[in-house]
């Protein structure tokens, strides 16, 4: 009974704490899906992939949300046609690689400023070399959900195309609605493309706002559904398995690390918050291990394992999943065999 | 989305149709901004989540409410102009049916208006650990200094200053004035319990319990677990576990309710 009592308390209290982030996150992506014009964000991405994966990952700069409220603005950014370099990158180095998390960790690892810093940096490597990896694949779509394929439509050829200004619209098969001399709608284009051709007619404010609000409603009721799913086996496991079990495995290099990483999946915290709970263990656990926990916990968890469901087929997770558990661990491996 | 009828120009007449969908959606929103009401109006938003973190919290419930509100205002403006407005969606449900989404999220939202929380015991304080005294605290103070009376630290006070300092004998003779609640530790005599509480850095997720050794006075019996206690007593050194430690000896103990703020942070 006492079991069940904590474990409904620890689920809500993962609901209450990874709320405000989802809404931060979905308010966010109905803000780009209607303010913004990625478009533009886009099309100064640079070309070449590495780089591209760099910009992903650093775009979290700009919008400070945690792992709860980053999977929608991925989403978003691939059915407008992002680079996957970029989705990727953004999706596992936005939750660490942004203003709100560094200061928190900066709290509380003042007095071992390379934790800080070494958080950013091996966060940056591993989630550009896993951009990089799903780039050497030219089609992404078989990775992702059917639902966010249908939004994507074609992928970008291989070979480089002319500019789109050179070709008129009325010189490509399809079929065509004439708006305006000079403003054709494709209308068998994939829907995101649709609406973004339809956005160039900018709506009253008005009516942006409510749109901004139904987009939010539709997010925010499927995510909230899987995160509901996912808090619920969060506090399970957290129940079930004795803390014992997780800690008693790690003192030595490898175990630490091991055990640290287990534990970042199970306790499945906020990444604006997880530097605190990391600092419990300061005292027991390896530098390394503690890297371990901050770079893997905020790509990887049981929480948002369900989220990224929504954008990616259980295998890619599992791809995702393995590759971040192996950079991590070696990077984590390196520190603590060199810098101790 | 909705199950207006789709607004394929067919329908000549415009048809006064509920939006059913709208007003379900307005009711999820509303109800989880109500849950978090709740929770915060009762004070249990405290067994969830640190202070630092309920700001969160709270515009999330004032983001839900407002988000219920605007959407009730919508549906009864097309309602009454009868226009019955669809409700433009972007994408289609990925994971989960939308009635399976809606109908999880209300469920949740029902049942934390229902539902309690309760905060951590001592069962659960040794599921993680209290029976290390000098357990591991999460703020490492930069520097020692006894300063303040001894009576007003906290049981977590105590032993983060014990984590600087662990020496017993440094301590002895100060007054200690605690609460929190009992934890019988399995293999101390009957004369020892542990006055303990729990600690939030962030949510309940990563609470941790940390405890100071009571030497209960001769003759007293031991209070049952989970007991709520004021201790007020002398620090002592006394050898349990084959470990020397800081014990507070002499006691008195005076029962009292469970606080409404059960953790330390």
């Amino acid at each position: 009974m006492t079991q069940l009592n904590n474990g409904i308390t620890l689920f809500f209290s993962l609901l209450v704490e990874a709320m405000p982030f989802l809404l931060l996150g979905v308010m966010f992506s109905s803000v780009l899906l209607l303010f913004v014009d990625e478009q533009k964000l886009l099309a100064v991405i640079p070309k070449n992939v590495v780089l591209a994966a760099l910009a992903g990952s650093l775009i979290g700069f700009l919008f400070p949300v945690c792992e709860c409220g980053n999977i929608p603005v991925a989403r978003r950014l691939l059915t407008k046609g992002a680079p996957t370099a970029v989705a990727i990158g953004f999706l596992l180095a936005a939750p660490t690689v942004n203003p709100v998390v560094f200061w928190a960790t900066w709290i509380a690892f003042r007095d071992q400023p390379e934790i800080v810093f070494l958080r950013v940096g091996f966060t940056l490597i591993v989630a550009v070399t896993i951009a990089l990896i799903f780039s050497a694949q030219a089609d992404v779509r078989p990775f992702l959900q059917d639902s966010l394929t249908r939004m994507m439509g074609e992928p970008e050829p291989a070979t480089p195309v002319p500019a789109e200004a050179e070709i008129s619209p009325l010189l490509k098969s399809g079929t065509f609605l004439m708006q305006s001399p000079g403003q054709v709608l494709q209308l068998d284009a994939p829907p995101a493309q649709v609406l973004a051709q339809v956005a160039v007619a900018a709506p009253p404010m008005v009516t942006r706002l409510r749109m901004m609000v139904d987009n939010m409603v539709l997010e925010l009721r499927e995510l909230g559904a899987v995160l509901v799913i996912g808090s619920a086996i969060a506090a399970f496991v957290q129940v079930a398995v004795p803390r014992e079990v997780i800690l008693g495995l790690g003192q030595g290099p490898v175990t630490s690390i091991v055990a640290m990483m287990a534990l970042a999946w199970v306790v499945s915290i906020c990444s604006t918050v997880d530097s605190f709970f990391a600092l419990s263990f300061a005292s027991t656990f390896t530098s390394g291990s503690l890297l371990a926990f901050l770079v893997f916990g905020p790509m990887i968890d049981l929480k948002n394992i369900s989220l990224l469901l929504t954008v990616f087929k259980g295998r890619a997770i599992l791809y995702l999943f393995v590759l971040a558990a192996q950079l991590v661990f070696l990077l984590a491996l390196v520190m603590n065999l060199y810098t101790s | 989305m909705t199950s207006t009828p789709s607004s394929n120009g067919l329908r000549a007449s415009r048809q006064r149709s509920v939006p059913w969908q709208a007003l379900v959606d307005a009711a999820m929103l509303l109800l989880w901004g109500l849950m978090l009401l709740r929770f915060t109006v009762t004070g249990k938003l405290y067994l969830l989540l640190h202070p630092d973190y309920m700001w969160l919290a709270h515009l999330a419930m004032v983001l839900l409410l407002a988000m219920g509100v605007s959407r009730l205002v919508q549906v009864g403006l097309s309602y009454r102009q009868g226009t019955g407005q669809t409700i433009r969606s972007q994408e289609h449900t990925a994971l989960l049916p939308r009635q399976f989404s809606v109908a999880l999220l209300i469920a949740i939202a029902v049942f934390g208006l229902v539902y309690t929380p309760r905060p951590f015991a001592s069962e659960t304080a040794f599921q993680r650990g209290i029976t290390d005294v000098l357990g591991q605290t999460r703020s490492r103070p930069q520097r020692f200094s006894l300063g303040g009376a001894s009576e007003e630290r906290t049981i977590v006070d105590w032993v983060r200053t014990l984590n600087v300092y662990p020496e017993p004998d440094a301590y002895a003779g100060q007054t200690a004035q605690v609460s929190g609640f009992v934890t019988h530790i399995p293999g101390w005599p009957d004369e020892f319990v542990m006055i303990s509480r729990f600690v939030l850095t962030c949510c309940a997720a990563d609470a941790y319990p940390v405890g100071l050794p009571v030497e209960l006075p001769a003759g007293t019996a031991r209070p049952a677990p989970d007991t709520w206690l004021e201790v007020k007593g002398k620090m002592q050194t006394s050898t349990l576990d084959g470990k020397r430690q800081l014990v507070i000896g002499d006691p008195t103990l005076t029962e009292i309710p469970e606080p409404r703020t059960p953790y330390e942070y």
